[in-house]
């Protein structure tokens, strides 16, 4: 329609002409000049630069991007005239989807496309919906840090950066699954180990990379991360993103909703992921003892995925397993909830008896360890004097049922010893068994653990039981022997060469030597010893999650009245406002007294109306409010989700509890 | 399929209750003290033994008969016990099934295909289990499939042998303790507890003895005189391991008692969980929380991937070992175990020391501390391993300022190590006490509400997962209903029973209707006081309560959406941005 001309070329209608660059935002990009009126739609010109273009090629993702004012014009049926488009402006034809470089919670990069063009909200749940992970909404993308300019001096090694750029998504429903995994990973070779990349667990990093990645010291280096959260409302393009750029994928409300290691392999994985760097590099502190545990749990983690064990999912004993597991659950209810008794092993009750070295640490006695003979059966531990004494009364006769088990062992100095703290009506007695070589002792360290559990020998469990604790001995073996250790990067590390240093926070790696460390993993890891690959992550994030200082965000603030900085804790059930320098607890305010909040946008304050008429107003220091607004907004709309509705998401709700004045 | 063993046993039980009220009334001793010793010496060879003479010894008459009246019922049980291990591989292992129903004879292949509740029942109504006295063969029958079973083990696979080895011999030696229960009121009563029964079977036993209401604070509770110290049995404990702890010679009693302390943290969670921290003003506001709130609290608290631990820290008194003196250090709380923090070091994570972590003790309330061991106030608790009986360096003691305090630390620590049991036992207490009040209601239609309890035993009545134990409770409440129509046909001008029970089965929380509706006609004393899942409208809509429960609970839904709309978005007002606008 637009461009009716005069025989003499001039033209009579009131069109004009709008200039067009075709590509990303480059102004050296190839342009397309169109004849318009203020009456076009904006589906018209699509299809009028298409044709301009003149080149065979889909264009269906492609539209058109208004640099002046940061907006996509998407509305095909709309008019230039209503968008309030002019001859100025510099308009973009360019694809909605461009490749970023994801760095997801286990730290390794993804390329993938990502949505330009939508709020980053749907741009998110896609590419969750991508990597098959369920609840989209507690997830969420940050700037990458800006990095230093030190190249020169370290020379990056070359890491591996997985591809999905090519993999297109069906819409609608959820992905099927096909050889275990969504069928859209099982296309090729590279896809196939970008979904194990994703469901299973990372070997434990290098310590010295450990040693070397930035900690937060204070308080206020924990507020850097939040600040650099991107808008869920807006879109990337809105956010200055360019493509290519790196992102990092973070879960960013920890409101964790039906943890399903069942359905969730990634989800779980990259939580657990997550959870290990967040203490790993001390971004949430835990104690000595806590630490352990995270330690053993990562090291059972990393042995069962290196081992392949993993393919639980996939594995084609799965149904027999489930049978197996219902049988034995029919079995306990049938037999009600008694203890696994001492007589299981009617048949054949497995003993051990040697001759062991014991010691009784007494008091005002210098006796050391004296040769003995010692029998071990069922639970029970007697020792003699003699083989031949044998048949008569022991020495001594100790039931291990409820006794502590500590591992003392040294491997470099051959000392295997076995501290059993038997507790009898007068207390705890205090037992040490010294065993000649690492074979015996994991045979009776396994049946001492068996034993305070009130089972035997007998039990399946022995026998992987005395394989686990060979295969730390190992692990000390190698640990302790190289000191400090260089170890080989990477996937290289196998189990056996496995530092202890890379499973806890440098803290810990300053604090105790590697030899130290590995009896004291040892001796937490007896009680995970039996986990599961996925028990085992939703134990570790459950662990995290009980630290007192789980799940809280950190930005820096200044209270309306008060002339210094503080910090504000942001959890998913509470405010928590946190002296800077002290870090001590002042006062904590719980949304569900909330009554109403309100953000100045000008004034970058954030005004918070509680029950009983408290006010609280503080003004954004470290990140801009819209992240503060979007944190309480957020926690409010996960804490609407129900079961019954499944994964569907109110995302109007959400924009709006979050959005802001865009958004409404 | 346990359904047959319970129904029996339901209707033994029963019957036995009348004739022990039968004797008590006329007051005569039918049963010779002797008696009932050899029976039971047979069944308790490990531990029961010991301590079944001494018991005996103080035996009262009254007693004897309700002991007796349990050994029956327990043969029974047994006796019912070994046709279900038989049928149950009946049905599980098709392969294997014929062979074993020819083998133990018409029981076994009458039920055989057929597996629903109802028709078991029914079997059971009609035809009584073979061994037709049970006053009769008194001393325990050697169970029979005893040779069998390895005769039969070469013909079964591996596992199946394992299992089933396993079983019979459960089966054959569930060795029984009598144990002596001190009353509120002083006064003692026995009962025969078997290995597998947890204190809340042993608690739903003595209600039904007792006849006291079926209040959730009632519990087990645990005395050293020797040490001094106390402490509540857990639901979910095994009581046969906890007495096994005790010597020989132990001066310790189980008390059974009603103790508000149980079960304060899901009445009152903000005492737990929204204290500031000695603050005078966290106490003020804690009181005025209402019932949504707290049951959003909980929710939190107790529902998500892992339970919080409530927040606990300060200085608190700790005796030193072997000393009478005590030296005040800061504690904290975590979900790993207690902490301090040493000298010259902060309160941070990094800085903490363990004091002790409990996986391997239990936590007691100590009594009278300040005379015994001259600590600064009576507000102590006390840690020890269960199996330690005498003073010991491995018992430790700490010491609070005030009983605020004492209850918090004591609470916060089995909240840490029961984690999510705890919460489940206490949702299951409130089934029971609901179920309870359900039934005096009940009794108002036909003759005696309390024979009509569940049996004392409960084959699994240790489910850890509450809302499975939670329908069987209403689907025993159901079947009692039905078993005692198919006796006394009542003239029942209005059953609530079947389509009521019929819709249990469906629904997973514990309904609110049956406790709303006894509330209104039976007048029952024992309500659960603020459930969660019981929601807090019901009390409002008491007056007009009259329809049918199907109707109340259609009528149920709507306010039930409202009120989760409400609970989950705060009262909060969406932002008036325009407001700002215009200001700004």
């Amino acid at each position: 329609m637009a461009g009716m001309k005069t025989a003499s070329g001039d033209y009579i209608d009131s069109s004009w002409e709008l200039r067009v660059f075709v590509g990303e935002e480059d102004p050296e990009a190839q342009s397309v000049t169109l004849r318009v009126t203020g009456e076009s739609h904006i589906g018209g010109v699509l299809l009028k630069i298409v044709e301009e273009i003149n080149r065979k090629q889909d264009w269906s993702d492609h539209a058109i991007w208004w640099e002046q004012k940061r907006r996509w014009l998407l509305q095909t049926h709309w008019t230039l005239d209503k968008y309030g488009i002019l001859a100025d402006a510099r308009l973009f034809f360019g694809p909605q989807h461009r490749p970023v470089i994801l760095r997801l919670p286990n730290r390794c990069a993804l390329r993938l496309r990502a949505s330009f063009s939508k709020p980053l909200f749907q741009s998110v749940a896609a590419i969750c919906r991508l990597l098959s992970i369920r609840h989209p909404e507690e997830l969420s993308l940050l700037r990458a840090p800006e990095k230093k300019e030190k190249k020169k001096k370290e020379k990056e090694p070359e890491e591996e950066i997985y591809d999905l750029t090519k993999v297109v998504l069906a819409g609608g429903m959820a992905p099927a699954l096909y050889r275990g995994m969504p069928a859209h990973f099982s296309d090729s070779e590279q896809t196939e180990a970008c979904y194990r990349m994703l469901s299973r667990p990372q070997p434990p990093p290098d310590p010295l990379l450990l040693q070397r990645l930035p900690r937060p010291g204070s308080l206020a280096d924990k507020t850097q991360l939040h600040s650099r959260w991107l808008d869920s409302s807006r879109c990337l393009m809105q956010q200055n993103i360019k493509a290519g750029d790196t992102l990092w994928l973070r879960f960013k409300y920890y409101s964790f909703f039906d943890l399903d290691p069942k359905t969730d392999p990634v989800r779980l994985t990259q939580l657990y992921e997550q959870a290990r760097w967040d203490l790993l590099l001390e971004e949430i502190d835990c104690t000595e003892e806590e630490m352990m545990v995270f330690a053993a749990l990562q090291y059972h983690i990393n042995k069962l995925s290196q081992s392949g064990a993993m393919g639980e999912p996939a594995s084609p004993d799965q149904g027999l397993d489930d049978l197996d597991a219902a049988l034995s659950n029919l079995e306990v209810k049938l037999e009600g909830s008694a203890p696994t008794d001492v007589l299981d092993s009617l048949t054949t009750i497995p003993e051990l008896k040697d001759y062991l070295r014991i010691f009784r640490p007494r008091k005002l006695t210098l006796k050391g360890y004296r040769q003995h003979w010692v029998v071990f059966k069922e639970t029970t531990l007697s020792y003699y004097k003699s083989q031949e004494e044998a048949p008569g009364d022991p020495i001594q006769q100790l039931n291990l049922k409820g006794c502590e088990v500590v591992p003392e062992v040294n491997v470099s100095g051959q000392k295997f010893c076995i501290k059993l703290l038997v507790p009898s009506p007068e207390g705890m007695s205090e037992i040490y068994l010294r065993c000649q070589d690492e074979q015996q002792y994991a045979h009776w360290m396994a049946g001492c653990r068996l034993a305070a559990k009130g089972r035997t020998m007998a039990d399946s469990s022995y026998a992987s039981e005395v394989q686990a604790i060979l295969a730390f001995l190992n692990l000390q073996r190698a640990g302790g022997g190289g000191g400090s250790g260089s170890q080989p990067q990477g996937s290289d590390a196998s189990a056996e060469s496995l530092n202890p240093h890379g499973l806890v926070a440098p803290r810990f790696q300053r604090k105790f030597k590697a030899k130290q460390l590995t009896p004291r993993i040892l001796e937490a890891h007896q009680n995970v010893a039996q986990l599961s690959l996925s028990e085992a992550q939703l134990r570790f994030i459950q662990a995290w999650q009980s630290l007192p200082d789980f799940g809280i965000s950190y930005v820096m603030v200044r209270f309306k009245g008060s002339r210094k900085d503080e910090i504000l804790g942001i959890a998913n059930n509470r405010l928590i406002r946190i002296d800077l320098a002290m870090g001590d607890v002042v006062k904590t305010w719980r949304f569900s007294n909330m009554r109403q909040w309100n953000v100045n946008w000008d004034i970058r304050q954030v005004a918070i109306e509680f029950d009983e008429h408290i006010n609280v107003a503080f003004s954004c220091v470290s990140a801009s409010c819209r992240i503060v607004h979007e944190y309480i907004g957020g926690y409010i709309f996960l804490s609407t989700r129900e079961r019954a509705r499944g994964e569907e998401l109110d995302e109007d709700l959400f924009l709006q509890l979050t959005g802001g004045h865009e958004a409404l | 399929m346990d359904d047959s063993g319970e129904d029996i046993d339901q209707m033994f039980s029963t019957l036995l209750g009348e004739m022990d009220l039968l004797t008590q009334s006329l007051g005569v001793d039918t049963l010779p003290p002797p008696e009932p010793k050899p029976a039971s010496a047979e069944f308790n060879y490990t531990v029961g033994f010991k301590d079944l003479n001494e018991s005996l010894n103080a035996l009262e008459d009254q007693d004897l008969d309700a002991l007796m009246a349990d050994l029956v019922a327990d043969i029974r049980e047994a006796e019912q016990r070994t046709i279900q291990t038989q049928k149950e591989p009946a049905q599980h292992q098709h392969p294997s099934a014929p062979l074993e129903a020819s083998s133990y004879g018409g029981a076994a292949s009458a039920d055989y295909g057929m597996p629903t509740a109802r028709t078991v029942s029914q079997y059971e109504n009609d035809l009584p289990p073979p061994p037709a006295d049970p006053m009769l063969d008194l001393p325990p029958p050697p169970p029979p499939p005893e040779p069998l079973s390895p005769k039969e083990g070469e013909r079964e696979s591996k596992k199946d042998k394992g299992r089933r080895e396993r079983k019979e011999r459960k089966r054959a030696r569930t060795p029984q303790l009598v144990v002596k229960v001190h009353m509120h009121d002083n006064s003692t009563k026995s009962l025969m507890v078997d290995e597998r029964q947890l204190a809340r079977d042993v608690l739903d036993n003595l209600f039904e003895k007792t006849h006291c209401d079926y209040n959730i604070d009632w519990c087990l509770y645990e005395i050293y005189p020797e040490l001094q110290i106390e402490r509540f049995l857990e639901d979910h404990e095994n009581v046969v391991e906890v007495l096994s702890d005790w010597t020989r010679d132990t001066e310790n009693k189980v008390l059974f008692l009603e103790k508000e302390e149980k079960y304060d943290v899901f009445k009152n969670p903000q005492n737990f969980y929204l204290d500031n921290k000695g603050k005078k003003e966290g106490k003020e506001t804690s009181e005025k929380i209402n019932a949504k709130n707290k049951e959003s609290l909980l929710e939190e608290s107790f529902c998500g991937t892992s339970i919080i631990v409530p927040e606990l820290e300060g200085a608190l008194y700790l005796k030193e070992d072997g000393k009478k003196s005590w030296k005040r250090r800061y504690f904290l709380l975590r979900a790993s175990g207690i902490y301090y923090v040493p000298k010259g070091k902060t309160k941070t994570s990094r800085d903490l020391a363990c004091f002790i972590q409990f996986a391997n003790v239990n936590i007691y309330y100590g009594s009278q501390c300040k005379m015994k061991y001259k600590a600064p106030t009576d507000h102590c608790f006390v840690l020890k391993h269960p199996q330690i009986q005498k003073e010991s360096q491995y018992i430790k003691y700490l010491c609070c300022d005030d009983a605020r305090t004492l209850n918090q630390w004591v609470m916060g620590i089995r909240i840490a190590k029961y984690g999510r049991t705890l919460y489940d036992n206490y949702q299951l207490a409130v089934a029971r006490a609901g179920l309870a009040s359900r039934w005096t209601k009940l009794g108002t239609n036909t003759a005696k509400p309390a024979q009509r309890a569940p049996g004392p035993s409960q084959p699994n009545g240790g489910i850890p997962q509450a809302t499975a134990s939670i329908s069987t409770v209403h689907q025993e409440a159901q079947r009692s209903v039905e078993t005692t129509k198919d006796k006394k046909p009542a003239p029942s001008s209005h059953d609530p029973g079947p389509p009521q029970g019929g819709h249990l089965r469906k629904s997973v929380l514990p309904p609110p209707p049956p406790i709303r509706r006894s509330s209104d006609t039976g007048g029952s004393p024992s309500l659960p006081p603020k459930a969660p899942g019981v929601k807090t409208d019901c009390n409002d809509r008491k007056g007009d309560r009259d329809d049918s429960l199907l109707d109340g609970h259609a009528e149920h839904l709507p306010s039930h959406d409202k009120y989760l709309s409400n609970q989950l978005l705060p009262n909060i007002e969406l932002l008036d941005f325009q407001k700002y606008k215009a200001l700004g």
